[in-house]
């Protein structure tokens, strides 16, 4: 019994599950308690104690079926044992010409009932370790190692139909048959092994594992050369994202108000008692929230990162007291309004289309600034980040810096996001240097990574 | 009272209204018999927190419950001192403090005399014990029901590994208190984060999902016996097809039970499109689950 479980964990293994050694005596113990030879018992005890989440239980299902059903030889036939020795002979005397490398030694295994070696390579393959092959995203190293156990299994199958024919005269039709059936269903489990296993657990896991990697390698990626398909998929990240950082904001605020004792309110409530601090009140003091003024310019490559930023900003909008948007080329417009009634993504297809601004002029931010100055000057006050999203292109225009730098004095403070490449800043037409000196802050914006740096300082 | 054999849990547990497979029934069991938490996981309503409840009538022990979430911490789950109490005390024991520091001719003499006395504030009296520490001090076994452990946060997750490994608790000022009876432990996840290996390999797991047809079926009977059988059949099939489609949550068997109840409720003898279309707000929790089920409806009830 116990050689039997202890050879199952080691086949388990092989296949890629997890199982420790305490997990095994804890199984082998628990054994001895229940009724093994009913198997829904004994079937429910391996499982309880090796495959302890979701993801490897049907792992584990097809391995026990594997390993409990298909590779017993069937006690049926009458005369199990004389054919265990007959399968011995038999593979021993199989006529094979390549008998060496590791691919034929584990289906030979697998024939004979140790299952092991062909599941270790099964999951090597399917892993793709090896890294044979495999250049940039391709399984090519896996599908050459599936080949390779597929031709295997194939040589054995004609192999054991050569020997089937030789043997012929020399040996009993009865037992030829049995043989014949037992091989067939062996070979057969192992080709639906190799052919199904990419449904397994460790698919799943190494799956996952690629697509965070892909996701990481999405936030390196600048925000103008996303594809279309990509922007979708940036959705999800900067969801799951946001709901992480504002998971982070509230434990942040529920632990930082942890067990800060609000005296005044304690002393008054004291009074009732005869001045014996009875209640205890804690202070609960609701976290700074900052206003947000943001100025999107919308021309161009900039409104690709600039779209990303209003998505986070408006995803996390409780966090702050107000946003408010504009957008501009020349001239700008109030967009807030968009934003609030419409969901994020509509509004901010909505925003490229509708604002009463002049698309297709060119870029002044003097002119813009200038307007701003006119009309929305009296939301500036010192609670409000100022954010620019924006090359600082001004086409030769005047950049009137006086503005900002009015701006600045009146906000709390100036951010300048720019996602253009950094060796460009200073060159041309941009007016980067001059800004410069009127933002408390100039931060690259060109990719994710960069966005979410800045947003998580930002709410933090 | 105990669990004789695998049987006798089945047997058990369908007297206190549980209907489960041979798979629940052995972790169960051996859950009792080593002594060891048992970490229940699966989709919500297949019965995950029922079950703890049928194991607690069934051995006839008091359930005590612990519900996680985001934020719970030691003073909710393990104990906290009350405060109030001990101030209300110290007040009305004023003068018997006088008594004791009467006659002392120094401060530090005082103080020596009060110091003894300390204990009496952070003793046994001023403890308010919360789930986990009632379970563990409880004089009769119980059965502790960690409800949706994934819930709450890693920092809690790694102090109850501490916790069920030697159920034992340390108060500092109290010292250890070790378990009179060791607890038959349920922890019951919704699989929203995976728990630490080191909590699972401290547990039995368990994974419940939807029934099979024929547990199903008995589940219904049992649980609603006002319904006639070809009703529960029509209705444990349908529930059985919906399942497969594509939906954002699916129903369970809650949602089994629910539904063939209101269709009592409303006297339905025969399970029709409509019918079936009308009532399907108590299957599905989401307006656009019910719009996909109503569009595949035909589909279903043939």
């Amino acid at each position: 019994m116990v050689n039997l479980v202890l050879k199952f964990v080691s086949c388990a293994r092989a296949a890629g599950l997890r199982i420790s050694t305490s997990e095994v005596l804890d199984c082998l113990n628990q054994l001895e308690l229940v009724d093994i030879l009913d198997e829904p018992q004994f079937a429910a005890v391996l499982r309880a104690n090796f495959a302890k989440s979701r993801r490897e239980q049907h792992h584990f299902d097809r391995l026990y079926h594997l390993f409990f059903h298909e590779l017993r030889i069937d006690e049926s036939i009458a005369h199990s044992e004389a054919l265990a020795a007959q399968i011995q002979e038999a593979l021993d005397n199989l006529p094979l010409e390549s008998n060496g490398n590791q691919s034929s030694q584990a289906v030979l295994n697998f024939l004979k009932g140790d299952p092991l070696q062909f599941l270790e390579q099964l999951r090597q393959a399917l892993s793709g370790r090896d890294g044979q092959g495999g250049g940039m995203g391709a399984n090519l190293g896996a599908v050459v190692r599936r080949l390779e156990l597929m031709l295997q299994i194939n040589a054995f199958d004609n192999a054991l139909l050569e020997f089937f024919n030789d043997q012929r005269g020399r040996m009993n039709w009865e037992t030829r048959r049995d043989l014949g059936e037992h091989f067939n269903a062996r070979l057969k489990s192992a080709r639906r092994l190799l052919t199904q296993q990419p449904m397994g657990y460790d698919i799943g896991a190494e799956k996952l594992l690629s697509y965070k990697k892909h996701l990481d390698r999405l936030g390196e990626v600048h925000f103008a050369s996303l594809t279309k398909k990509e922007v979708e998929e940036m959705r999800e990240v900067i969801e799951q994202l946001v709901r992480k950082l504002k998971d982070r904001i509230s434990r942040r605020f529920a632990s930082r108000n942890r067990g800060i004792l609000d005296v005044k309110k304690t002393l008054r409530r004291s009074a009732k008692y005869h001045g014996i601090p009875l209640e205890i009140i804690f202070r609960t003091r609701p976290p700074r929230k900052a206003k947000i003024v943001t100025l999107c310019d919308v021309s161009g490559s900039v409104w690709s990162a600039a779209r990303f930023m209003l998505n986070m900003l408006y995803s996390l909008q409780e966090c702050f007291t107000q946003v408010r948007s504009f957008v501009f080329v020349a001239g700008l417009d109030e967009v807030t309004q968009i934003f609030e009634d419409h969901e994020i993504n509509q509004a901010i297809d909505k925003v490229l289309k509708e604002a009463n601004i002049e698309y297709n002029a060119a870029t002044d931010y003097g002119l813009t600034f200038r307007q701003f100055h006119n009309e929305y000057m009296d939301i500036i006050n010192k609670k409000t980040t100022f954010i620019i999203i924006g090359d600082g292109r001004t086409n030769y225009s005047n950049p009137e810096e006086q503005i900002l730098d009015e701006i600045r004095e009146r906000s709390r403070r100036v951010i300048w996001l720019n996602p253009e490449t950094q060796q460009f800043w200073y060159t041309g037409d941009s007016e980067m240097r001059t800004y410069q000196s009127c933002c408390q802050e100039v931060r690259p914006c060109q990719n994710l990574n960069q966005l979410l740096e800045f947003i998580t300082t930002l709410v933090l | 009272m105990k669990f004789k054999n695998v049987e006798h849990v089945q047997t058990a547990l369908e007297a206190a209204e549980y209907i489960c497979s041979k798979t629940i029934a052995t972790v169960v069991f051996l859950a009792q018999a080593t002594q060891k938490p048992v970490l229940v996981e699966g989709p919500a309503g297949v019965g995950k927190t029922e079950l703890s409840k049928a194991v607690a009538r069934s051995l006839r022990r008091e359930l005590i419950r612990l519900q996680c979430y985001e934020g719970l911490d030691e003073t909710k789950a393990l104990y906290e001192w009350e405060y109030a109490k001990q101030l209300l005390y110290t007040q009305m024991m004023k003068e018997k403090i006088d008594d004791v520091i009467s006659g002392s001719n120094s401060l530090s003499d005082a103080v020596d005399r009060i110091a003894d006395q300390e204990d009496a504030f952070f003793s046994e009296r001023f403890i308010q014990p919360r789930p986990l520490l009632q379970a563990i001090e409880s004089s009769q076994p119980v059965v502790l029901l960690i409800d949706e452990v994934d819930k709450s946060d890693p920092e809690f997750e790694a102090f109850l590994l501490e916790v069920l490994s030697d159920f034992q608790v340390s108060i500092p000022e109290l010292g250890t208190h070790k378990a009179r009876n060791i607890p038959f432990v349920f922890l019951t996840s919704n699989d929203s984060r995976d728990m630490s290996d080191a909590l699972k390999r401290r547990c039995i797991h368990l994974y419940i999902d939807y029934p099979e047809r024929e547990l199903e079926m008995k589940i219904v009977l049992l649980k609603i016996p006002r319904i006639n059988e070809s009703l529960a059949e029509q209705v444990v099939d349908t529930i059985r097809k919906i399942r497969e489609l594509e939906l954002k949550k699916k129903p369970c068997i809650s949602e089994t039970l629910d539904w063939a109840q209101s269709l009592i409720t409303l006297q339905v003898e025969d399970l029709s499109t409509e019918v079936v279309a009308d009532t399907l707000n108590v299957i599905c929790k989401y307006r656009a689950d019910v719009e996909q089920v109503k569009q595949k409806i035909d589909k279903i009830m043939n």
